[in-house]
């Protein structure tokens, strides 16, 4: 199956990148309080 | 919002899968190949982690050291745990949202493909990783699936493989998380509005938001854990400044969303299959959704009822206390309207209707002995014994796994093209009700007469009950054998399946043929909803 929309591959990638950094973000803010709180 | 899925094209010629042999599996990026592989991963790791659970349920059947030394005793109970949890229940629902969201939603396949063929194949190599660790210097990690320190610390050479193996098991959740949310959000058939969308769809949608999450903070704290042991650092270390109980937090803080990441799907499954055999629609669809985000909300900040014997202030007692009876209500709503789906509908009981109703009574179980928990003052005395062993294994078993082999029945004909054994299956349903009640009721008891977790040994006044729960457990653990034979014969042979296999039921996967054909919805299809 290939998307042949480049507006909705476009809005998939973003999507997903933006899903991801959220991932980071809880990764690194946890890792920060916790370091912060010691 | 999502006039998308017509632009879809299939730049393929042919109709079946690209590859054959070993490479068709181990490259594909079709949704249900990797179905199938999550699948087929989760029953091979049913029974590995059985198999750990009947070692420990073997040396419990009488008090004394008959079998096993207490180390390898401790390594079952944390690799049982962590191969049920993140091998097998995980990676289930992980196959039935893979085979099942783009067929209920109109989707060709899963938004990245290439991503979930990644998402899945890194579990073979987690687990590997983390079974390796029992043939180790020290043996595999014996500090319960909980890992907490400063215990964790001392578990010799495994732990590094440990670490990695979680990390990998995590990576590979989140991915497929952020997989099922642009899937959802971006590829729905433009005829198909959100509050139009299954309940199973709906509930994956609210699990894979928990994952994203939490899944990075449990990878934190683990990270940390690494930092302790191997690069000076006193996260959790008292004597450099740090507390061993913020571990428990911060582990909680991801361990309470995960287990509603657990049973959310498993829900969401119960909401497709009560409807279809009470030939009624689902009671309060849009109450369902609202329900399942209110509990995947509330699962946030009821965490620290997993701790509540560490010396919190009374203030925080009080709070974790009031959440977690809180998160009840909703849970509540589901039930009652699934019992409410049921009432005067046109029953029949088929193999999936079967395991839906003992999921419903006996997740309910599961629920009291929750809500008993959630009292602070009398979970001083539940904490660390047999009782809250007795309560996740009701809500995880009947509860979770139940769900799961429903779904597996109600949609085997769709992904075979055949019929299951109807009788096999009706047996291996009664064999699996009696069993899990034998193996799991008595443990409440000999949890509140005072016996704790994880000791393989224990006082000679536990007897009775736990010989009654290990022989529960060698019945539920072979009658599981009877699941395998189901589905192998079932995909080598039974009664053709018609698309819509069951009485009328609703929804776009019983529009196309049965078996599933490899490509599904090259055109979106229109989706005109029965009701509203």
């Amino acid at each position: 199956m290939t998307i042949d929309d480049k507006k909705l591959r476009r809005k998939i990638r973003m999507n997903a990148i933006i899903l991801g950094l959220v991932a980071v973000a809880f990764f690194v803010t946890f890792i920060v309080l916790t370091a912060l709180k010691g | 919002m999502s006039a998308t899925a017509a632009d879809i094209q299939d730049s393929h010629d042919h109709h079946g899968p690209a590859h054959t042999g070993i490479k068709r599996w181990l490259f594909t990026t079709n949704h249900k190949d990797i179905g199938t592989l999550y699948l087929v991963f989760s029953l091979i790791m049913l029974f590995v982690g059985g198999a750990m659970a009947l070692i420990i349920r073997a040396e419990l059947f009488q008090p004394g050291l008959q079998f096993v030394d207490p180390d390898f005793f401790n390594q079952m109970t944390t690799l049982h745990a962590l191969i049920m949890v993140f091998g097998m229940i995980m990676p289930a629902f992980a196959g039935f949202a893979n085979w099942m969201i783009p067929l209920m939603i109109g989707a060709p396949d899963m938004a990245l493909p290439r991503l979930n063929n990644w998402s899945f194949w890194l579990l073979p190599c987690a687990v590997i990783l983390l079974a390796s660790t029992l043939f180790m210097p020290g043996g595999a990690p014996a500090s319960g699936w909980t890992m907490y320190p400063p215990l964790v610390l001392q578990t010799g050479d495994a732990f590094p493989f440990l670490i990695f193996a979680v990390h990998l098991l995590g990576i590979s959740s989140i991915m497929a998380a952020i997989n099922i949310i642009v899937t959802i959000l971006n590829m729905r058939t433009p005829s198909m509005s959100l509050l139009q969308m299954p309940l199973f769809v709906w509930s994956w949608l609210i699990t894979a938001y928990l994952l994203i999450a939490v899944m990075p903070v449990f990878a934190g704290g683990v990270t940390m854990l690494l930092m302790d042991q191997f690069f000076g650092t006193s996260f959790f270390q008292a004597a450099g400044g740090g507390d061993p109980v913020l571990f428990q937090h911060i582990f909680w803080f991801f361990g309470h969303p995960e287990v509603y990441i657990i049973i959310l799907p498993s829900f969401g499954i119960i909401s497709q299959v009560i409807p279809t055999f009470s030939r009624k629609p689902l009671f309060g669809h849009d109450a369902m959704v609202y329900a399942t985000a209110s509990i995947a909300f509330l699962s946030f900040i009821v965490w620290a009822h997993h701790m509540f014997t560490v010396g919190m202030p009374l203030a925080g007692q009080m709070f974790f206390m009031l959440s977690t009876m809180l998160i009840a209500i909703p849970t509540g709503v589901k039930i009652f309207n699934w019992t409410a789906t049921m009432w005067e509908g046109s029953l029949s009981f088929e193999t999936p209707m079967l395991f839906a109703i003992a999921f419903l009574f006996l997740f309910t179980i599961g629920g009291f002995s929750g809500l008993m928990m959630a009292m602070a003052p009398l979970d001083f005395q539940y904490h660390d014994t047999y009782f809250i062993v007795a309560h996740f294994h009701y809500v995880l078993v009947p509860g979770a796994l139940f769900g799961a082999i429903a779904g597996c029945y109600y949609w085997l004909p769709k992904w075979t093209g055949h019929m299951y054994d109807e009788r096999l299956g009706k047996i291996h349903f009664w064999l699996s009700a009696i069993f899990v009640n034998l193996t799991f009721f008595p443990q409440h008891f000999v949890g509140l007469a005072g016996m704790p977790r994880r000791i393989p040994d224990y006082a000679v006044q536990f007897t009775n009950f736990n010989a009654m729960s290990s022989i529960g457990a060698f019945g539920f653990g072979f009658s599981q054998l009877l699941l395998v034979y189901v589905i192998y014969k079932c995909v080598k042979s039974g009664q053709k399946a018609t698309a819509e296999v069951w009485d009328n039921p609703e929804g776009l996967e019983w529009t196309v043929p049965s078996p599933a054909p490899h490509h599904t919805f090259d055109e979106a299809p229109l989706y005109t909803p029965r009701h509203h």
